[in-house]
């Protein structure tokens, strides 16, 4: 076994098991010795995860393994990522989303769920966090200028929100740039298309699907 | 005589959680997305960091607020006078299970978002069933959203005689629903006998939204209605995989409501109704069936005993997506937890698909499921009449038992005759039709909408109850009520 392989063999096993600081080592031997570190996201970090995103599909791993699984990677992904762009070049991923949990509601784990998943799939995600005002959707868009922009509620009542933030990325003329998904317990296929969304998932698998078919992947 | 009795905790580990649920106060303490409640916490001592929304609870506080709790609370029905008593330790009602947000519809097994018309189906057949004592919340997805929650008031008190929960759903006082409640009970009674009680979840770890902590929690309290406070840790996701963590987070959560309660005002009844749930790691799910509910549950009874509250639980919903063995299984040992663990309200009759979807027919079955547990509850009568020893000795070996006074008086005493459970000889059986359970409760479904007639409110009182409803209605742009249909 070459030395890229047994480093990006080592990371993988280091990114299964959840563990940030022993990715974070090995990254930096990657960038040390001079692989290709695009080359190592590709064929450590993210196999890994999509690895355990399979398995956990399956129902042969725990959403506990992924969360720190996903975690793991992002470590190891913030290092390699600087060697990118030192060498002048980009990440590919298959798409940038941002997602949050929409104002007045502060449930965080559905959310989460689904932000880690679209990253075990392959995606970038910037995760706003909970209660997230339309207006800041609105700059995250300007900011990020993401592919798809997903929203989140837990309850009856913050549901409204997600309308209300539809529509006011629709005022700011934004609404044609972005793919808008939903989610959350209260919400249903009906109520996506009743507010505009461009889709809506029941859980966090059918969210990566649906996601990929916004997107034209596979 | 001993009533069955189930304890999952010892006393020393009972008292073990109470004070690391102080230490997670003072130290950690909770994080409040509501200024006025923050403030309350300031004025009364508690170590508050506005821009963090943190409010860390002295034990002290605790303290105080526990000696302002009541020990029995009362839920009264529509009438005023007949009501429950719930008190730790006493007897276990049922309420059917809150928030459902899909209906299944019993003729078809089509499962829709909630109507008005489900709704009044519901409470009928709540209003007919013997051990179905509470008629828990619903979301009615055919009326504004925001007006949905008073619509159920209206439903409630006009389509049932028995104590209904309820929830706000928007940050706002409840000056105008309180009125619902005057009309049917008096002004001076909203408080003294309540007929309705308010929901509020904190939304683990350890944080309460604007909406619970105002509306459901300070404003329900500010008219001495009471409040069940919900702990919802799920294992492994928003609290610790382990029961005792759980159970411990979630009971610092709330003490943490209890003392705002209190110090907003002393005496508030407050009921200890927490809906743990089980986290699936292979498919994210939150579970309410698994049997950790039940240990949870448990765990949170003792504990409400030992602070003197009343206690209920989610704890008869099942995570079947249809009505089979799985969702009779689920509720039967949950009902059975509830009962011997001296549960107040055991909450969940009649919801599946965990807490998402009520059942007309899951209902009728889960109060049939009541009535076996709470017939195990009352335990073994041991005296000389029972014990039947002078009986015994008459009737002789080789003897019948049926003729004797002992026996007709006794029988019916001692058992309990299931409804809809099927009891017959199998050609008994055959010739009714060889029916399974959810045939037969299907039917008594049918039977109780065709038969069951829920006593209409005296007319001045309802003619009051429209004129009070149509003015809240009118701040929602609905201009005439719409008339509620006869199911």
């Amino acid at each position: 076994m070459s030395l890229k392989e047994e480093l990006f063999a080592r990371l993988r096993g280091a990114v299964l098991s959840g563990d940030p600081e022993e990715v974070v080592k090995l990254c930096k031997r990657v960038v040390e010795v001079g692989i290709d570190p695009l080359e190592a996201i590709e064929k450590a970090l993210v196999a890994a995860i999509l690895e355990l995103g399979d398995k956990w599909i399956r129902g042969e791993a725990f959403i506990a393994d992924l969360v720190a699984a996903a975690d793991a990677m992002k470590a190891g992904m913030t290092i390699l990522k600087e060697e990118v762009v030192k060498k002048g070049k980009t990440v590919k991923y298959l798409g940038r989303a941002i997602i949050g949990t929409v104002e007045g509601d502060i449930h965080d784990i559905g959310k989460s769920i689904v932000a880690t998943l679209w990253e075990a799939a392959g995606l970038e995600v910037i995760d706003l966090g909970v209660d997230v005002s339309p207006q800041k959707f609105i700059e995250a868009i300007r900011q990020y200028n993401p592919d798809i922009v997903g929203m989140s509620a837990l309850m009856t009542t913050t549901m409204l929100k997600q309308k209300e933030t539809i529509e006011a990325i629709r005022q700011a003329g934004l609404r044609d740039k972005v793919k808008i998904v939903i989610g959350g317990a209260p919400t249903t296929e009906e109520w996506a298309r009743e507010i505009g969304a461009d889709g809506w998932a029941p859980d966090a698998i059918s969210a990566v699907e649906l996601v990929k078919k916004l997107l034209g992947v596979k | 005589m001993i009533r069955p009795r189930l304890e999952v905790l010892s006393k020393d580990e009972i008292e073990e959680i109470h004070v690391r649920s102080l230490s997670v106060l003072s130290r950690v303490g909770v994080e409040i997305f509501h200024d006025g409640a923050l403030k309350l916490l300031r004025d009364i001592g508690a170590e508050v960091d506005f821009n963090k929304k943190i409010a860390k609870i002295p034990e002290h506080l605790v303290n105080e607020a526990l000696k302002k709790t009541p020990h029995t609370v009362r839920l009264y029905y529509r009438d005023g006078k007949k009501y429950l008593e719930l008190k730790p330790g006493g007897d276990t009602y049922f309420a059917t299970g809150s928030t459902g947000i899909y209906y299944m519809d019993w003729r078809t097994n089509e499962v829709r978002i909630f109507t008005t018309r489900d709704a009044v189906e519901l409470a009928k057949v709540i209003d007919a069933l013997p051990n179905t004592h509470i008629f828990g919340t619903v979301y009615l997805s055919d009326v504004p959203e925001l007006f949905s929650d008073k619509w159920f008031d209206y439903i409630a008190l006009k389509r049932c005689t028995k104590p209904f929960e309820n929830e706000a759903r928007e940050v706002e006082e409840l000056r105008d629903r309180v009125k619902l409640y005057a009309v049917i009970v008096g002004e001076e009674n909203i408080g003294k006998k309540p007929i309705t009680y308010f929901a509020a979840c904190p939304s683990p770890p350890l944080k309460w939204s604007a909406v619970t902590v105002y509306a459901n929690l300070m404003e329900a309290a500010k008219y001495g209605l009471p409040v069940e406070i919900i702990p919802m840790p799920q294992t492994g996701a928003t609290a610790p995989a382990t029961i005792a963590g759980a159970v411990l987070q979630g009971n610092a959560e709330f003490l943490s409501g209890l003392v705002i309660a209190q110090f907003t005002r002393p005496g508030t009844p407050i009921l200890l109704n927490p809906s743990p749930v089980a986290f699936d790691q292979r498919y994210g799910t939150a579970c309410i069936g698994s049997i950790e509910v039940g240990l949870m549950s448990a765990a949170f009874a003792q504990l409400a005993r030992f602070y003197g509250v009343p206690s209920g639980a989610w704890i008869t919903v099942s995570d079947s997506k249809v009505v089979d063995i799985q969702s009779g299984i689920e509720t039967a040992l949950g009902t059975l937890i509830a009962v011997l663990s001296g549960i107040n309200i055991a909450i969940g009759a009649g919801m599946f698909r965990s807490e998402t979807t009520i059942s007309l027919t899951k209902l009728v079955i889960d109060d049939d499921i009541a009535g076996v547990a709470l017939r195990f509850g009352k335990g073994i009568l041991v005296d000389v009449e029972t014990l039947a020893e002078k009986l015994i000795e008459e009737v002789g070996p080789g003897g019948l038992f049926l003729k004797y006074k002992h026996t007709r008086e006794w029988w019916i005493k001692e058992h309990y005759i299931p409804k809809l459970l099927d009891k017959t000889s199998v050609e008994m059986w055959k010739r009714k039709g060889a029916k399974d359970l959810v045939t037969v409760a299907r039917e008594q479904v049918e039977k109780i909408l065709r038969e069951h007639v829920v006593e209409p409110l005296p007319p001045d009182i309802e003619k009051e109850l429209d004129k009070t409803m149509l003015e809240i209605a009118k701040k929602y742009g609905i201009e005439k009520l719409p008339p509620l249909p006869q199911v």
